[in-house]
């Protein structure tokens, strides 16, 4: 059977069963698992997809500015505007809750993550993200609040039957291994010397690069890195930032991971509830002008292209600007003449919030906030009480990743959506159960959220195709801020984009109000 | 007879299945994973058989006497098997070599059974019958085991009885051998008394088989343990050799009451009584009432309150007789308020103002306890001092664990407290370090409370000067985000163990 999950389902955990139950070993029968899917999105971005009509108009508004979509994009671009004291906009979002790929839950044990769960320590050219944990009260005089910053220990890997602490002594477990993980580093060196590489990637963008011709499998085997847990360490990386394998992502987009950023700090950020923390603070600061449960089913440029109209299912904004932060693949469906669909593909993920009722069997170094488990095809977990300043134990909430990189994104894509809840449970327990044997004993219950486009993949070329550049040069009326743009699915891009558009669109609408008045903090 | 000899075939039998599935069970247990435990221990069993059986062939003279003696071999090993790995788990870093080996030698000895046996037999029946009958009963015994072992055994008598009691039986195969080959056997009479002795030893480690757990957890602990609970927290033991009774927390020795008044008189008053003015008092950790015991001497004092996580901990210290009086019913004096929670939270949660606090939490040994020893930490106890107030911290040893000690030292000065580390000498810990911390520089009291059994004024000086093999060391603060001490502390710790 091919299995694009790479997980062969349930066949480990009936062999365990069955040699236990033989000798007796089964203690207890597994109690009941609770759960189920939590998806509210993927129907109304088929609906568009599909071209279905939208209902009819309730409610028509005349707003200067609409954003579309209520991600770190749209509300960066929303936190941007009130900065600048303009709070003619509004920001639409199609799931009941903003955040997107941020979003997080709750439950009596604790909040956790739906997706992004952390930040890496901004650097000093991250300005703008600086920018934003200064108003949030985390970087006060240039020190990090000690108490967001992940609290040790940050990682820990499991391989040979144990956990470890840090991935160093995983890369160098041999003379050879460390050899080349020294060479390694001294390459990344060098290209973190080049000045290419920044975050976010709009401050020393190059137009292309000869990194990003290759594949990042490639460019190891040309730099002759053969070591396997090297090697399994740069996949790992890929996978986890960008849902992409090493043998489908850039090289460039690989590199950057490792090189873009010089924290001055141990990080990363990270809450209970990931970088829904974030999303929270920014509603705290622009809440009231968010509707969510409003998908945006048409964006329709007016008046020779100084207005827009932009449709919902059941109400009608006629705008004079746009900033669209929605995922990027659905604007062709959604802009007029937006033109031909960007050439990209999409990486399909699935996310588990599991409820332990204690902490199951564990061997090796002390559980860490991030527990990856080597040669996984998922990625792991991270442990949402890990910020807890108590004695912590107890019950415990993880939130267990997977980027389906096995088969390509149609295939993989097709394979989750056919996935029933109780094979996506044996999934996530047959992962885990390699570490924690015993694990399903102890859970009470598993969440699930399957992502069918969590992010756009950077493929080689990605950095120079045209319609991202076409893109970025937009005049109006529709800016584009989704992280998507630049190709790298990341906080600081996220952020970046969203505050560039909706930059945009504040210069286009003070020119447009020149005439009337010139409101003096819009021109930054 | 020839019922009694198949009979003996099937007993066999059963004991060689009952130990391999012990100690397969045993390592699932201790190790986990039972899938690769069951299947290592099978193979290794197994394969041992098969070199059993091919040593077989080196057996040529005495055939039944050799028999009696493998039996006896096997029902001792198999026997104590069980035994012998639980204490190895407990005492030794070598299980699985334990368990291996003990797997290989009951391997061999059972290999060697069935082809002895079927040697000696051939003699008396036909070599088809002996043949057909040896594996039919091999195998039925087998069975027999399967069945017995997660239906009976397990849940009546417990691994350890288990194999005790299947030892039993083989011994009891043994010496019924004996007479079952008496015509061939040279020497019945020593093999008998060697038989009867192994079933005694047997016998006795069967009766005591509850003991021999126990025995485990005794065997930590030098003196007779007068009190042992598990809380969710730690283990709580109590120990007493003549008027010494000592407090282990998860194994680690808290106190003797032979010294532990040094410990804590050099915990209160050089912080408390350099501050006459001195009326609120906060205590974290130290959930046996003898911080508070040296603080309740200062009638200045209005208010003590006390964090600890474990309740069990102060219940036991307010209601246990001999522990009351060891801090002088501390816990009933109405100026004391305790509070059983977690010392980082509470703190967090409240906002009131001490004029000194003691903080004597367990050695940093973990990330979790590590916590409680950080910047973070130690600036959010700042916001509880009150103006000209003072922060004791029990800050580990300063000559076994020297780094550790600074590092405290340097992460409450990275905090923004003046600090004077001092030290002491505790028989029962060695050399124990103090810092005192506050936002002045410290001045030495001007005098001590009455009654102390250790302090004086003139030894208070000397305590603040280190001699050369405390001196500070260069190390780094300990931060939520970067525990450098818990790896310092499990370096040092480490060295002393070595
Ligand atoms: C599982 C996972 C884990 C991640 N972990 C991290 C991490 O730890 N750190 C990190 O930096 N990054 C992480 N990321 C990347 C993450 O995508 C970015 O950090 C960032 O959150 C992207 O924000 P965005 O606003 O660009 O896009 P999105 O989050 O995709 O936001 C788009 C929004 O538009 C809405 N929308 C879609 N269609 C419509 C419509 N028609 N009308 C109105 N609204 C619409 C969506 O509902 C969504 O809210 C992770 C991503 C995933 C999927």
């Amino acid at each position: 059977m091919s299995d694009p999950t790479g997980v062969p389902l349930s066949r480990r955990a009936f062999v365990v069963a069955g040699a236990a139950a033989l000798v007796g070993l089964t203690r207890k029968g597994a109690p009941a698992i609770a759960g189920g899917f939590v998806e509210d999105d993927g129907p109304v971005g088929h609906r568009i997809r599909d071209g279905i009509a939208p209902g009819a108009v309730r409610e028509r508004r005349r707003v200067p500015l609409v954003i579309v979509g209520g991600g770190i994009a749209g509300l960066s671009a929303a936190w941007w505007c009130e900065r600048h004291g303009f709070r003619d906009y509004v920001v639409l979002e199609l799931a009941a809750e903003a955040g997107g790929n941020a979003r997080s839950g709750a439950n009596e044990v604790s909040a956790y993550p739906w997706g992004a769960h952390y930040v890496p320590v901004p650097g000093p050219r991250a300005s703008l993200a600086r920018e934003l944990f200064t108003e949030l009260g985390l970087l006060v005089n240039g020190a990090w609040d000690e108490r967001t910053l992940c609290h040790s220990p940050q990682e820990r890997l499991f391989w040979r039957g144990e956990w470890h602490e840090g991935i160093e002594s995983f890369v160098g477990d041999s003379a050879e291994d460390r050899a080349q993980w020294s060479r390694f580093q001294e390459r990344l060196a060098a290209l973190r010397a080049s000045g290419e590489f920044t975050i976010p990637v709009s401050r020393g963008r190059p137009a292309r690069s000869a990194l990003d011709t290759l594949t990042l499998a490639q460019w190891l085997d040309r730099e002759r890195f053969t070591s396997r847990a090297l090697r399994w360490y740069a996949d790992y990386a890929v996978r986890d930032d960008y849902g992409t394998s090493a043998r489908d992502a850039s090289a460039w987009a690989g590199l950057h991971y490792f090189v873009a950023r010089e924290p001055d700090e141990k990080g990363p950020l990270t809450w209970p509830e990931g970088n829904g923390w974030i999303v929270r603070r920014l509603l705290e600061r622009v809440g009231p002008r968010v509707r969510t449960a409003s998908a945006v089913r048409a964006v329709t440029p007016v008046r020779g292209g100084r207005g827009v109209v932009v449709r919902t299912e059941d109400a009608e904004f006629t705008a004079d600007a746009c900033v669209w932060t929605a995922p990027l693949w659905l604007a062709p469906h959604v802009v007029d003449g937006f033109g031909p669909a960007p050439v990209m593909t999409t990486a399909p993920w699935l996310v588990a919030n599991l409820t332990l009722r204690e902490w199951p069997t564990d061997h090796g170094s002390a559980p860490a906030w991030d527990n990856t488990i080597v040669d996984s095809p998922g990625l792991g977990y991270v442990n949402a009480t890990h910020q807890r300043l108590d004695h912590g134990g107890g019950r415990t909430v993880w939130t267990y990743y997977h980027a389906l990189v096995r088969a390509e994104p149609l295939a993989a894509r097709r394979a989750l959506r056919a996935l029933s809840w109780p094979d996506a449970c044996a999934l996530v327990l047959d992962d885990l159960e390699r570490a924690h044997p015993g694990l399903r004993r102890v859970v009470e219950r598993i969440d699930v959220r399957r992502y069918a486009h969590a992010m756009a993949r950077p493929e080689p070329g990605f950095l120079s195709q045209p319609w991202r550049r076409a893109l970025l040069a937009s005049r109006g009326p529709v800016w584009y801020g989704h992280a998507d743009v630049g190709g790298l699915s990341l906080f600081e891009e996220a952020q970046d984009h969203g505050v560039r558009a909706a930059r945009a669109a504040l210069e286009h609408l003070g020119r447009g109000a020149a005439r009337r008045q010139r409101p003096a903090d819009l021109n930054e | 007879m020839a019922a009694a000899l198949f009979a003996t075939v099937c007993l066999i039998a059963a004991c060689g299945l009952v130990y391999e599935l012990v100690a397969g069970a045993l390592a699932s247990y201790l190790l986990g994973d039972s899938v690769t435990q069951f299947s290592l221990v099978i193979g290794i069993y197994l394969a041992s058989m098969g070199v059993g059986s091919w040593l077989s062939r080196f057996v040529v003279r005495g055939l039944a006497a050799r028999f009696v003696a493998i039996e006896l071999l096997v029902a001792i090993v198999g026997g104590w098997s069980a035994s012998l790995l639980f204490l190895a788990f407990a005492y030794t870093e070598a299980f699985r070599v334990a368990l291996y080996a003990i797997v290989t030698i009951v391997g061999i000895l059972v290999g060697l059974e069935v082809p002895l046996l079927m040697r000696l037999l051939r003699e008396r029946f036909a070599f088809k019958d002996v043949v057909a009958n040896v594996l039919t009963f091999d195998y039925l015994g087998a069975l027999i085991a399967s069945i017995l072992f997660p239906l009976v055994l397990v849940p009546h008598l417990g691994l350890v009885r288990a194999a005790l009691g299947f030892g039993i039986v083989n011994a009891v195969v043994a010496l019924w051998s004996t007479w079952l080959f008496r015509g061939v056997l040279g020497a019945p009479r020593a093999l008998r008394t060697a038989g009867v002795a192994v079933l005694a030893v047997l016998v006795a480690g069967f009766a005591a088989g509850d003991r021999l757990m126990a025995a485990a957890e005794r065997g930590l602990y030098a003196d007779d343990v007068i009190f042992a609970r598990s809380t969710p927290y730690q283990r709580i033991v109590l120990t007493v050799w003549k008027d010494d009774l000592r407090l282990y927390l998860n194994n680690h020795l808290q106190f003797s009451s032979r010294d532990e008044y040094r410990y804590h008189e050099a915990l209160v008053h050089p912080g408390l009584a350099a501050n006459p003015a001195a009326r609120r008092v906060l205590v974290l950790g130290g959930g046996d009432g003898l911080a508070l015991r040296e603080i309740l001497r200062y009638p200045g004092v209005s208010h003590a309150t006390l964090v600890d996580l474990d309740g069990e901990m102060t219940r036991l210290f307010t209601q246990h007789r001999d522990l009351a009086a060891l801090n002088g019913g501390s816990f009933r004096d109405p100026r004391v308020t305790v509070h059983n929670a977690d010392a980082f939270t509470w703190l967090d949660a409240h906002d009131d103002t001490f004029d000194f606090i003691v903080v004597d939490f367990p050695d940093p040994s973990n990330y979790a306890v590590g916590k409680l020893y950080t910047t973070a930490f130690y600036r959010l106890l700042k916001r509880h001092l009150a103006r000209d107030g003072r922060i004791v911290v029990q800050s580990t040893s300063p000559l076994f664990a020297r780094a550790s000690f600074w590092c405290i030292e340097r992460t409450l000065r990275e905090a923004d407290l003046a600090t004077a580390p001092y030290h002491l000498y505790v028989p029962s810990f060695g050399e124990w370090g103090f810092v005192l911390a506050g936002a002045a520089p410290y001045v030495p009291p001007d005098s001590l409370p009455a009654g102390l059994r250790f302090l004086t004024r003139a030894q208070l000086l000397p305590m603040f000067d280190f001699p050369l093999d405390m001196r500070p060391l260069p190390v780094e603060p300990n931060r939520l985000n970067d525990q450098v001490l818990v790896r310092y502390y499990e370096k040092e710790f480490e060295q002393i163990n070595r």
